[in-house]
């Protein structure tokens, strides 16, 4: 009986379906999800409509047509060409992304070594040589950098000789002079058969490549080590070597000189861009140390101790236990910091560096106007960076995920 | 055929005593060759290094001059360290009027006192504290430190202010003294802590009803002159807007979190390109957008100060920050949990204030704190577009005419500065995910 009883109950605990309009979570879904586009929609209506309202009222127009309006200024630090007059503010536009990229990819490649370096001195089994990169890290990792910026300027200002007294880097060859306007050094002018050089250097390459990819089989093959580094360096110098001195040496360079009080030939780099390259350098390779003292940490201990137990040597367990598993935790956090890169050189037009941000959205702006259409372009520029680099990003995690497994 | 080993093996020397001091050096310094070869290099560097900054900074260093001239006459290879004195009131609080500067103070007194309760043992309601200093205390300090007439509104929030600041301290008190908390206190006091709860509902409500009317009758006659915002700078003016980016960037970026993970696609679509492009972008590029672009965004007539523009810009970029580590929080966050809460009847909001989020925050504390870091020093960003926050105060000590040409010196107060800020910090964050730390870590 008392059985029987149960099941009944249960059977009528069992709700029938039915569809009750207001608590029916597919309703609710599509309601909110309305609510929720109408309330955005609503938002970028009366931004736009006030936008193109106070655009009519103050007389502008809206369109990239400024583009070819010719430029009345002239950027202090340029990559290609730049006739005051003639060019135009598209021109401009490009001289900034290049500025940006330019000083970002140096910024970038002396970031990662030195980053590396301190990240490893952490590690060290030297108490000293780890507390002092730990301090290193602290110290700079807790000051703005804009604060370091102004610093480097003002530091290579006060400390810096005068033209007439520059400093010669190349130790009394007069090729590569430092002076309080900045860094000269000599600028390689292409000869007309320069190119043959470059195709044996890439020729070079893919054959290194072969070269490596064969030496790996025959490895997995027979057991048998073959040198790798040195012939695949000798490859990448010699051949290339070879050609560039039997096509006649095509490269003549173009030395600075002291001309009154100012230089001629060479290339130049000015004080701004000098202090914005330090700071940055110096800056992000804390945050990068750190990551990558977190990946070589994330190694297992028992990795390191297989490792030498099974025979190899302390710099073979590095290179082929450690460090392969540790990339995969330092390479994700070290392509962010890439990006914070290219977004922190921003901080140029502090210092008068001609980059994208002070080139174009501040000189531009002030003086052509159009602001909607500049600071769009500029954000736009910055989107497709960071858009670049997070699809480099994922083509390595999807790659790094399949070796593993 | 049996070996016996007739001489003992040479008994090995005892490892190094790593608890002597020579042990420690020997393991830690002079490991090996090299190992000592860089320590005594280090060494050197360090010496020379520390040595140099304390001829500059300390023991050649001018504290007392009237000009950079003079600074020159008494030491020329030392650091001039009078223009930072002298400019020391401007460094804290910009050109703020000197006889008001009491405003500024009470104002970051009023904070200290309203937030001490979080740090008391015993103290009950930490979460009201946390929720009423971010919702109340910037309608008190606005007040404080713009001052001019009130409306009606700012009378009646300055009023809630006011009465949570009083009911905040009183409750402290009662806790930090075994008292426990304010209202249980209250009603033992009166005789009625064993009333139903109605009416001990209803006897607080009233006796706080009395001190808010009363607050308001005291405000009423109660007004400071008004300072524009033109006049804030310095250190004060980089704390207001770091303070404000803190306070709202935290909610905001858990609701960004939160719309990003939701399964309605419409409110996850628009939630993860809204991060995406300000994350995409850097700070400087969204308040050049501020300040060009806001003033066009707004319909005729209503004009946005600079200062608005600025905070708007920082909280909105900050939140996007937030949102990115509340997200990683949450999917930290094993599925079980997400589970056990549904099965013990608890809907979305309620699974996620009370099981989800606690700990999804407790993990991220770090990183949270670390973006704070991050956007405290960010705040100096708005010097570039001209505000006078603590760096352009600090850039300006060289254009003034005694002290033309001082660079170095206030850069280097500036970054000291920052640092014992952004350190404490730091250090702070460590210490509490050490004590909030709950997790089996091995």
């Amino acid at each position: 009986m008392a059985i029987n009883d149960n099941r009944k109950e249960t059977v009528r605990a069992k709700p029938a379906e039915k569809f009750n309009f207001f608590h029916d979570e597919r309703v609710r879904s599509v309601f909110y999800q309305i609510l929720t586009a109408l309330a955005v929609g609503w938002v970028a209506w009366f931004l736009i409509s006030n936008t193109s309202d106070n655009l009519e009222k103050r007389g502008l127009s809206f369109g990239l047509g400024f583009l070819d309006v010719v430029a009345p200024f002239d950027p202090d630090f340029k990559l290609i060409s730049f006739a005051v007059g003639e060019d135009t503010y598209s021109r401009i536009f490009l001289i900034g992304i290049l500025n940006t990229l330019y000083v970002s990819f140096l910024a970038i490649v002396g970031t990662t070594f030195l980053g590396f370096f301190v990240g490893i001195m952490r590690l060290s089994k030297n108490w000293l040589i780890a507390n002092v990169s730990l301090a290193y890290v602290e110290i700079i990792r807790n000051i703005p950098l804009l604060i370091q910026i102004i610093f480097w300027y003002s530091v290579i200002y006060a400390v810096l000789p005068r033209i007439k007294q520059s400093l010669d880097l190349s130790l009394g060859a007069e090729l590569v002079l430092l002076n309080i306007r900045g860094l000269y050094v000599p600028w390689p002018i292409a000869g007309g058969l320069l190119w043959m050089t470059f195709v044996a250097l890439a020729i070079a390459a893919i054959a290194a490549c072969i070269y490596r990819k064969w030496a790996q089989k025959r490895q997995d093959n027979t057991g048998q080590n073959i040198p790798t580094f040195l012939p695949i360096v000798a490859m990448i110098i010699i051949l290339p070597g070879l050609v560039f001195l039997m096509t006649g040496s095509p490269l003549t360079w173009d030395i600075p000189k002291i001309d009154g009080f100012n230089f001629t030939g060479g290339a130049s780099l000015p004080r701004a861009f000098i202090a914005l390259l330090a700071a940055l350098i110096i800056y992000h390779s804390a945050y990068l140390a750190e990551a990558v003292r977190a990946g070589v940490l994330s190694v297992n201990k028992g990795q390191t101790e297989a490792a030498l137990a099974s025979g190899l040597r302390q710099n073979q367990v590095l290179r082929m236990v450690v460090i392969p598993q540790a990339m995969p935790a330092i390479v994700p956090p070290m392509i962010s910091l890439w990006m914070n890169v290219v977004k922190n050189s921003s901080l140029a037009t502090a210092i008068g560096y001609a980059d994208l941000v002070a080139v174009y959205m501040q000189t531009s702006l002030n003086t052509a106007g159009h602001a909607v259409e500049i600071v769009g372009m500029t954000m736009g520029f910055y989107m497709v960076v960071s858009l670049t680099i997070s699809f480099l990003l994922n083509i390595y995690n999807k790659r790094v995920q399949l070796v593993e497994r | 055929m049996e070996y016996v080993r007739t001489k003992d093996t040479p008994t090995r020397k005892p490892p190094l005593n790593e608890s002597s001091l020579l042990g420690w050096l020997k393991i830690n310094l002079f490991d090996t060759l090299f190992s000592s070869v860089l320590t005594i290099l280090v060494l050197i560097a360090i010496f020379f290094a520390v040595k140099s900054l304390w001829i500059w900074g300390i023991s050649d260093g001018v504290w007392i001059a009237e000009t950079r001239r003079e600074c020159f006459k008494i030491n020329i290879d030392g650091a001039c360290w009078a223009g930072v004195i002298a400019w020391l009131d401007n460094i804290f609080y910009g050109r703020y009027p000197r006889e008001e500067l009491w405003r500024i103070n009470l104002g970051g007194l009023l904070l200290i006192l309203w937030m001490l309760p979080l740090w008391l043992p015993r103290v009950r309601g930490k979460i009201f504290v946390g929720l009423s200093v971010v919702a109340l205390y910037p309608f008190l300090a606005g007040y404080l430190f713009s001052g001019g007439e009130k409306g009606i509104f700012m009378q009646v929030m300055i009023t809630a202010a006011i009465v949570g600041l009083a009911v905040n301290v009183a409750n402290a008190v009662t806790g930090y003294f075994n008292r426990g908390s304010l209202s249980s206190f209250i009603l033992r006091k009166i005789g009625k802590s064993d009333a139903p709860e109605k009416q001990q509902r209803n006897i607080l409500l009233a006796i706080l009803l009395i001190a808010f009317v009363a607050v308001f009758v005291w405000q009423m006659g109660w007004v400071v002159e008004n300072v524009t915002w033109t006049k804030w700078g310095g250190l004060f003016l980089t704390f207001v807007i770091a303070g404000i980016g803190i306070a709202s960037a935290l909610p905001g970026g858990i609701i960004l979190a939160l719309g990003r993970r939701s399964k309605l696609p419409v409110v996850s679509v628009l939630s993860t390109a809204f991060i995406e492009l300000f994350r995409s972008v850097p700070l400087i590029t969204v308040l050049f957008m501020a300040t060009t672009m806001f003033p066009l965004f707004v319909p005729e007539g209503f004009v946005l100060n600079k200062l608005v523009q600025v905070i708007i810009a920082v909280c909105l970029f900050n939140a996007c920050y937030i949102a990115e580590i509340v997200r990683a929080g949450l999917q930290a966050i094993p599925k079980g949990q997400y589970e056990g809460a549904h099965t013990i009847g608890l809907g979305y909001w309620g699974a996620m204030g009370l099981i989800i989020m606690p700990q999804a925050l407790k993990h991220m504390i770090p990183n949270i704190v670390g973006s704070f870091i991050g956007l405290l020093k960010d705040t100096t960003l708005v010097s570039i577009i001209g505000l006078f926050d603590i760096l352009n105060i600090l850039r300006a000590i060289s254009k003034d005419t005694p002290w033309i040409g001082l660079h170095k010196e206030p850069l280097v107060f500036g970054a000291i500065l920052f640092f014992i800020i952004c350190f404490a910090m730091s250090k702070y964050s460590r210490h509490l995910e050490a004590k909030l730390a709950t997790g089996h870590k091995n």
